[in-house]
């Protein structure tokens, strides 16, 4: 279970890193671009971790749609929050 | 990591579609809370509907996964239903902690673009009291030609 935590844990901070490195690198000013690539350069880290160095047993694939389908159910869930909000 | 890429083998049913359900549940609970605790009249009665079906899909749910009521066959497998929920849990744990740390950095370093450029000098040497006379006299030329002409 730990691994599951630990490899989860370092997927979604990769996730972080690499979205947020993109939008501020791109958008970001000149000292802020700075800041966003550093941010993804260790979001390549961590990839490279979670690819080839982890040895945890924990199924990439399985584990990964499962947080998809969280994500997607939270969205979904939201969306008919606001569709009784606004036909009421 | 396994990194096994072959789809058909991953278990959609278990993994995906539970936690397609949770998080339908999870969010239905949370903003039917919400709109109840803060709606009033016929937002309020909305927010009890969603509170209603938010709790009764998380019931039904674990009533389909951990047999707890007899006469009604699992669907979802117990153990791969408590992974696929640690695994749904910890990556957004591990966003939210990437989130909190990009923010961090981003109030601890300076990101403000320097000044060197900008010539204060230039700022300093402007005389005021001058160019408020310069733009009177200028004004007054102006009337003066329309006053003119008329």
């Amino acid at each position: 279970m730990i691994d599951i935590v630990i490899s989860m844990g370092l997927t979604g901070a990769m996730l972080a890193m690499l979205g947020m490195g993109l939008l501020i690198s791109y958008y970001g000013s000149s000292k802020t671009r700075n800041v966003g690539l550093f941010f993804l350069v260790i979001g390549i880290g961590l990839a490279y971790y979670i690819t080839s160095v982890d040895t945890s047993t924990v199924h990439f694939g399985n584990a990964f749609i499962a947080f998809l389908g969280g994500m997607l159910g939270g969205i979904i869930g939201i969306v008919v929050f606001l569709i009784a909000i606004i036909k009421s | 990591m396994d990194m096994n890429l072959d789809i058909a083998s991953w278990y959609w049913m278990d993994f995906f579609v539970s936690m397609l359900i949770v998080g339908i549940g999870v969010a239905l609970l949370a903003t039917g809370i919400f709109t109840s605790y803060f709606g009033a009249g016929k937002s309020q009665k909305i927010g009890f509907a969603l509170l209603f079906v938010g709790i009764l899909d998380l019931v039904v749910i674990s009533v389909f996964t951990f047999d707890a009521v007899e006469g009604i066959e699992s669907v979802f497998d117990s153990e791969l239903f408590t992974d696929a929920l640690i695994s749904g849990v910890s990556a957004l744990s591990g966003m939210v902690i990437g989130m909190f740390v990009i923010l961090f950095v981003l109030m601890k370093v300076d990101t403000v673009d320097d000044l060197e450029d900008l010539d204060l000098e230039d700022l300093e040497d402007l005389d005021l009291d001058e160019e408020l006379k310069k733009l009177e006299e200028e004004l007054n030329q102006a009337d003066n030609s329309t006053e003119e002409k008329e």
